[in-house]
């Protein structure tokens, strides 16, 4: 049982971690869209990425 | 592991462990896509270079270079005058119109701007009388579907069971996998509410279906084949739901112990992987179309950066679908938790004749939600409101949206190792295999009877 509430935490522990995650996520794409909405990243942005 | 599953904590404590396998995940991302770029040029190329030659064999004499060009401008030119004319005649029909007879008139179609030759290609076309070689080969790829989705997944599973994956790099590489996500958020600029709504009562009814129905026919398969309620909690709702992320969310439910974990993620990563390298041949050997491929894939594929993965693979139609219903199954996160609790907790309790400690269902659904979701909903709303422009929906839905997706999916092939494959095993594994395909097969039948018009996102 010891074995169990054990794993049973390191699930609950990973599932926090899941959470921070999807909050990084949402930031990331917060970002994103800032920086397209003010034009830091426009159309030729991706272009001049590649030869 | 099975990506996008197991939580990447991004705090700037762990970030100097982090960057050398991020590094080389941005690298291996824009070489994939530097590749991508040169395969589609070439691919243009070759169509266009036909063309030229087939003029040439009927009369058409080969111009110099600056005239072919100058030649090809006009004509388009021509096109953008005749396509702007029309444009304001269906303006002005459309404003005389009533707003029901408004919505039925169709806009004139757009002209595609024109594919000219590089000044290289153009030369060696004129001097050798045919199609130079890498254009042929650009045509090649892209007829195997080798694009940078395919090369980042080959490539990084050939590495990493080849070569292996230094230590070094491994925090890095698995950090890299959730960049999928922001490309899915992001992916919502490109949808209306109407389109989420068509799309997604479908994908609700597949997920119903299929989804749920798996995870149930799992657990009572499981159970009567006497398999641990641990292992079989987690394979019903790894194989029917979502992969890890599922797993992870039912296992406390269940007791599962470590072993029960390994298994189940080696049966989730098995399934998923064959899944994403043969779905997408599969496919187009059934002549799916892209929406279709996308609500087979969405139903089909376990897990959300592998069905990502094999969507893209098939193309951006195919994805827009596919990220719909992959949004409807991940929402049912919480439901399959709530499904361990009844069929693992509260029913054996209650066959024994004692009571099961009380649970709060809205506690579940809040605690397992993947709120990364709501992100999409609020694209989605921005889009409705008219905020962003056409240039802006492409930039993030198909731009940025292929640099997230490269980093991530470069995340994804150094991360399939054999060795974690070969976890799967026993009465276990072959339920969940078994599972996995009827539901794969049976997903292909209704979603091909279904029809592309009800998957598809204008």
């Amino acid at each position: 049982m010891s074995d169990n509430s054990e794993y049973a935490a390191k699930a609950q522990q990973t599932f926090s971690a899941e959470r921070k995650e999807d909050i990084f996520v949402l930031i990331l794409s917060a970002i994103a869209v800032v920086l397209v909405m003010t034009g830091v990243i426009d159309k030729d942005t991706f272009k001049s990425l590649f030869f | 592991m099975a990506s996008g599953g197991i939580g990447v904590d991004y705090s700037l404590k762990g970030l100097p462990r982090m960057m050398p396998g991020l590094i080389v995940c941005f690298i291996l991302g824009w070489l994939a896509l530097q590749w991508d770029s040169s395969i589609h040029q070439w691919s243009g190329s070759f169509k266009e270079a036909g063309a030229i030659l087939k003029d040439e064999k009927s009369g058409k004499p080969l111009l110099p270079y600056e005239a072919y060009k100058q030649e090809k401008n006009a004509r388009y030119a021509e096109k953008r005058e005749a396509y702007n004319a029309q444009l304001d005649a269906h303006e002005a029909e459309r404003a005389l119109a009533s707003p029901a007879d408004a919505k039925q008139l169709k806009a004139p179609d757009k002209p595609k701007k024109p594919h000219i030759l590089q000044p290289a290609d153009y030369a060696q076309l004129v001097e050798e009388q045919a199609i130079p070689g890498r254009l042929a080969f650009g045509k090649l790829m892209i007829e195997l579907q080798l694009t940078y989705v395919a090369v980042l997944l080959l490539g990084g599973m050939l590495v990493r069971n080849t070569l292996g994956l230094p230590e070094i790099l491994r925090a890095g590489t698995v950090a890299a996998r959730p960049l999928i996500k922001p490309g899915i958020v992001i992916l919502g600029a490109y949808y209306l509410w109407s389109n989420v709504l068509k799309v997604g009562v479908f994908g609700l009814i597949m997920v119903l279906v299929f989804v749920l129905g798996t995870a149930v026919l799992i657990s009572l398969w499981a159970r009567k084949a006497k398999v641990d309620d641990g292992l079989s909690g987690l394979m019903s709702a790894g194989v029917g739901v979502c992969g890890v992320s599922a797993a992870v969310a039912v296992a406390p439910v269940v007791n599962a112990k470590p072993r029960d974990f390994f298994y189940a993620i080696g049966t989730i990563l098995l399934f998923g992987t064959l899944g994403l390298f043969t779905f997408p041949y599969i496919g187009q050997a059934l002549g799916m179309s892209q929406p279709v491929f996308g609500a087979w894939v969405g139903t089909a594929v376990l897990n959300t950066a592998q069905l990502v993965a094999a969507a893209s693979w098939y193309g951006h139609e195919s994805l827009l679908t596919a990220n719909i219903i992959n949004i409807v199954r991940v929402s049912f996160i919480p439901l399959i938790v709530l499904w361990a609790i009844y069929f693992y907790v509260v029913k054996p309790a209650a066959a024994a004749g004692g009571s099961s400690e009380k649970i709060d269902p809205w506690q579940v659904i809040k605690d397992k939600f993947p709120i990364f979701i709501l992100g999409f909903f609020v694209m989605v709303t921005l889009n409705e409101l008219g905020v962003f422009t056409p240039d802006q929906r492409d930039i993030l839905g198909k731009e940025l949206l292929k640099i997230f997706f490269a980093v991530g999916f470069a995340g994804v092939g150094l991360n399939i190792a054999f060795d974690d494959l070969k976890k799967a095993g026993g009465t276990a594994f072959m339920i969940g295999f078994v599972a996995a395909t009827l539901k794969a097969v049976l997903a292909a039948v209704a979603v091909i009877a279904i029809g592309t018009e009800f998957f598809s996102v204008h």
